[in-house]
């Protein structure tokens, strides 16, 4: 396996040179952790945050870090999540990429606290999220692949409910909900009954409550599936926004066009092992016909 | 293409419903206490039923209507009221099963857009509806006519004509609660989006269930004390029954059948009602099949509520409160089992100490009023308590949402705790207020008893909590609503009982012994003070502790409840 340290990439079939940058590749160090600190020595691409103003890795705070996670979901089940390292820093969109059963969504409740981990580190905004809990999880919001969200409320009440929890001032939760009203356009069937939403309008709500407290980092699982082609375009642009104010997204999908238009880095995760972590970003800039897709399916099949 | 009946596909359809109730019964679904639980409830009923019917023949038969008696006239009223009842009942779960069938069950959805045709979906919709309903119409009829035939020494005729019934109720009973069905999914679907009209209609209808029982248990109280009830039985009451009996069709002309009275009368009458009925059945469960299939009336109403606002900041507790009462609240099955049931449990004491007061004063000759209401009391909590058997389980998928925000584990139980303490408080004050109110015990020992019931509640909510914690089972349903709560509802059901058991009935039997065995019992009765408070305090606190046992590494840890 050959690695571009210019682009970060790895290429499954020792290709030499690499199809984004043209510069020559070079053999991968044998674990992940090698290759990471490879990154940080240098040899790797330097953050580019999308509107923020350009500074050195060393000035944006890192928001997510995750190392050596390992997740199973009971003894005797095999690893669902395999030493999966990386990290986020401010400003910073991250995807997470799979197959259906990856280990993506399994990756994202962990980092949510929804689930508990084997082995490995998590920190949310300077709060690990096993020994700090309430802190790491007050500084994020979160949309999970089942939009879960109390039904027999109605949009309203939900939104209230979430900015009690999240102590959103009554000022600032008029102000946000109007800004998230532009974005989302529920209108008035925020004040119906969650259970007579469809898949998209949930999704909506869904979303609005977990950004109520404009958290510092915003984790979708699976977010544009099920929204109609406006809403989509309406959350990308506000996704854009949103880290260009200097907050963190992390989410995951399967729809590579999507993946490919918004992320500053794509996470890659395979039968739960992360076998990448790349700078499409960075990619796009040195070669704009660069196939992610051919990439992605790629290494998909190495087995 | 033909529309034609292919039965092959109509086998595969009931063949899946089959395998669908057949997952109830496989393993690691199979609730054994819960199965044994509703069997004995069964056959205990059943005990009662037949004992006390087959008595109530008895005195019955022997009522005199102008000084004369006239048993075989007298055993067609109580067969031509008692099948009435059975087809009103019938009617009913009638009515819910084809709800169940054609408006509520996912399968239709899923059948519009196959290669099944619509009158195969008829045929196989009319047979499972027929089924449930041969179910109802086995248990009934077969209890009624067993009883009566054994207590009248009936021949082979009326055993032949039981079964033959058995099998033609049930086509008459579809056919009315077909015609009832548009109508009560109308008014179904109107409540659906009106809670506080829906709770006082639901309640109202329970509290009249619970009026009819007390109205029951008067009369299996005289029956009991040999008061005669053929008072009540008096020539005006008699010649309304038999005024009444001429227009319950077709109960009548059932009872004229299986008696071997007017039977070509009966017959034909029988005869022309079941085939219009058939006729009418099949029309009707046609027509809604074909509009459900059509329009797809399914789904929540579009109901607007009123427009809301942001409201001022709270505490995440505060919220968390009000979460769990819109959630319950909003539920109907939820509704009914915490706040209905809450407040018709004074109700039911009420009714329970009314007759058991005076049962034991003249059985036993013994005032134990304070032990009776104590002993009522827990059980009715322990019966009512039960809600708080899928305080974990019922949260669903958002039980993982709510373990994602950044709220302590503890304020998480706190809230459900305290929520279903607040609604069992206010059932307990009601309880308490009733019973100083009627005079069974002085408003001191009423206070105590209410204490007693707090405490217990509580005992009872805790263990509950942390047990279905232990053992939660998330339901896929949309809404989180339990369709199948494993054997945990059925475990706290069972533990309350004897709970409620071994404190209020320890001290009421030992009350009862030793005013038997001592004259001076009065001089004991701080006893029942002194053993009551102790109890129900050490099981406070053990539930207590089980519940905070390990709680928050549980919390944090906790990756069950089968959705994950």
């Amino acid at each position: 396996m050959t690695y571009c340290y210019r682009c970060n990439m790895s290429f499954a079939d020792d290709t030499p040179r690499c199809p984004g940058c043209g510069a020559e590749t070079q053999p991968l160090p044998p674990t992940y952790m090698e290759h990471s600190n490879a990154i940080s020595e240098g040899r790797g691409n330097a953050l580019q945050g999308r509107g923020m103003p350009v500074r050195g890795k060393a000035e944006r705070k890192e928001v997510v870090r995750v190392r050596g996670l390992y997740k199973k979901y009971s003894k005797k089940a095999d690893w669902a999540v395999t030493n999966v390292t990386f990290s986020c820093r401010e400003g910073e969109i991250v995807g997470l990429l799979g197959h259906n059963g990856a280990g993506k969504s399994t990756t994202l409740k962990c980092l949510e606290g929804m689930l508990p981990y084997e082995k490995g580190e998590i920190v949310i905004d300077g709060h690990d999220i096993k020994r700090e809990p309430l802190a790491a999880k007050a500084s994020m919001g979160f949309v999970t692949d089942n939009h879960a969200v109390f039904i027999k409320m109605t949009g309203m009440q939900y939104i209230n409910f979430m900015a009690d929890v999240y102590k959103v001032p009554t000022e600032l939760r008029v102000k946000r909900l109007k800004a998230l009203e532009q974005v989302f356009q529920l209108g008035d069937a925020i004040n119906n009954l969650v259970s007579s939403y469809s898949h998209g309008m949930r999704q909506k709500v869904c979303m609005m409550g977990s950004l109520i407290h404009h958290p510092k980092l915003w984790i979708l699982d699976e977010p544009m599936t099920g929204l109609d082609p406006r809403t989509m375009k309406a959350v990308q642009d506000f996704m854009h926004k949103y880290a260009a104010a200097g907050n963190t997204i992390i989410f995951s999908s399967h729809a590579l066009n999507t993946v490919a238009k918004l992320c500053d880095r794509v996470v890659l995760i395979r039968k739960g092992q992360q076998i990448n972590d790349i700078n499409v970003k960075r990619i796009f800039a040195l070669n704009p016909n660069f196939d992610f897709e051919e990439y992605f399916l790629k290494n998909e099949r190495q087995d | 293409m033909r529309d034609k009946i292919d039965f092959s596909l109509v086998g595969a359809l009931l063949r899946k419903q089959r395998q669908e109730r057949r997952y109830v019964f496989s393993k690691g679904h199979f609730d054994v206490l819960g199965f044994l639980l509703q069997i004995a409830l069964i056959a205990t009923f059943a005990a009662f039923f037949v004992v006390f019917f087959g008595r109530f023949i008895d005195i019955y038969l022997t009522i005199k209507t102008h000084s004369l008696p006239d048993a075989p006239q007298r055993l067609y009223e109580l067969l031509t009221i008692a099948y009435m009842l059975i087809i009103v009942f019938m009617t009913v779960s009638g009515m819910t099963a084809i709800t169940r069938e054609m408006f509520l069950a996912d399968d239709l959805k899923l059948f519009s857009a196959m290669p099944v045709g619509a009158k195969t979906l008829f045929v196989a919709k009319l047979i499972s509806i027929y089924r449930s309903q041969f179910v109802y119409s086995f248990v009934a009829l077969l209890a009624v006519n067993l009883t009566a035939a054994i207590a009248t020494g009936q021949g082979a005729w009326f055993y032949c004509m039981t079964v033959l019934m058995i099998f033609l109720l049930p086509v008459i009973t579809i056919a009315f609660a077909s015609i009832l069905a548009l109508p009560f999914y109308a008014i179904r679907r109107f409540l659906q989006s009106r809670f506080v009209l829906m709770f006082i209609v639901v309640t109202l209808l329970t509290a009249g269930a619970f009026v009819l029982y007390s109205f029951v248990l008067g009369a299996v109280k005289d029956l009991l004390l040999g008061d005669d009830i053929r008072y009540f039985f008096n020539e005006g009451v008699m010649n309304g029954i038999r005024t009444a009996c001429q227009y319950f069709f077709p109960a009548n002309w059932i009872a004229s059948f299986v008696l071997k009275h007017e039977l070509v009368w009966s017959i034909t009458g029988i005869v022309l009602v079941t085939a219009a009925c058939a006729v009418v059945a099949m029309l009707i469960i046609r027509s809604i099949l074909t509009r459900v299939l059509q329009a797809r009336i399914s789904g929540d109403e579009n109901f607007m509520y009123p427009e809301q606002d942001v409201t001022p900041l709270g505490s995440s507790f505060t919220a968390l409160l009000r979460k769990e009462f819109v959630q319950i609240f909003r539920t109907p099955s939820y509704m009914f089992s915490y706040f209905s049931i809450a407040v018709l449990m004074p109700l039911m004491v009420y009714f329970c100490i009314d007759v058991g007061s005076s049962l034991v004063k003249t059985l036993v000759g013994v005032n134990v009023d304070l032990e009776l209401a104590l002993f009522l009391t827990l059980l009715f909590s322990a019966l009512t308590n039960v809600f708080c058997a899928t305080n974990i389980s019922r949260e669903g998928p958002m039980f993982y949402s709510v373990k994602a925000l950044p709220v302590s584990c503890e304020r998480v139980f706190l809230s459900k705790i305290f929520f279903c303490m607040i609604v069992s408080i206010i059932s307990q004050v009601i309880s308490a207020v009733v019973l100083g109110a009627t005079g069974y015990v002085s408003w001191g020992v009423a206070a105590f008893i209410f204490a007693i019931g707090t405490v217990f509640s509580f005992a009872q909510i805790c263990f509950a909590t942390r047990y279905d914690f232990n053992h939660a089972r998330f339901s896929s349903e949309e809404d989180g609503e339990i369709k199948e709560s494993g054997s945990t509802v059925s475990t706290i059901i069972v533990l309350g009982m004897l709970f409620a058991f071994l404190i209020g009935g320890v001290v009421l039997i030992a009350r009862i012994l030793l005013a038997l065995r001592l004259d001076e019992a009065a001089s004991f009765g701080y006893l029942t003070y002194i053993i009551v408070s102790v109890i129900t305090v050490v099981v406070a606190v053990l539930s207590f502790v089980y519940l905070i046992a390990n709680i928050k590494k549980k919390y944090y840890e906790f990756s069950g409840g089968g959705l994950m």
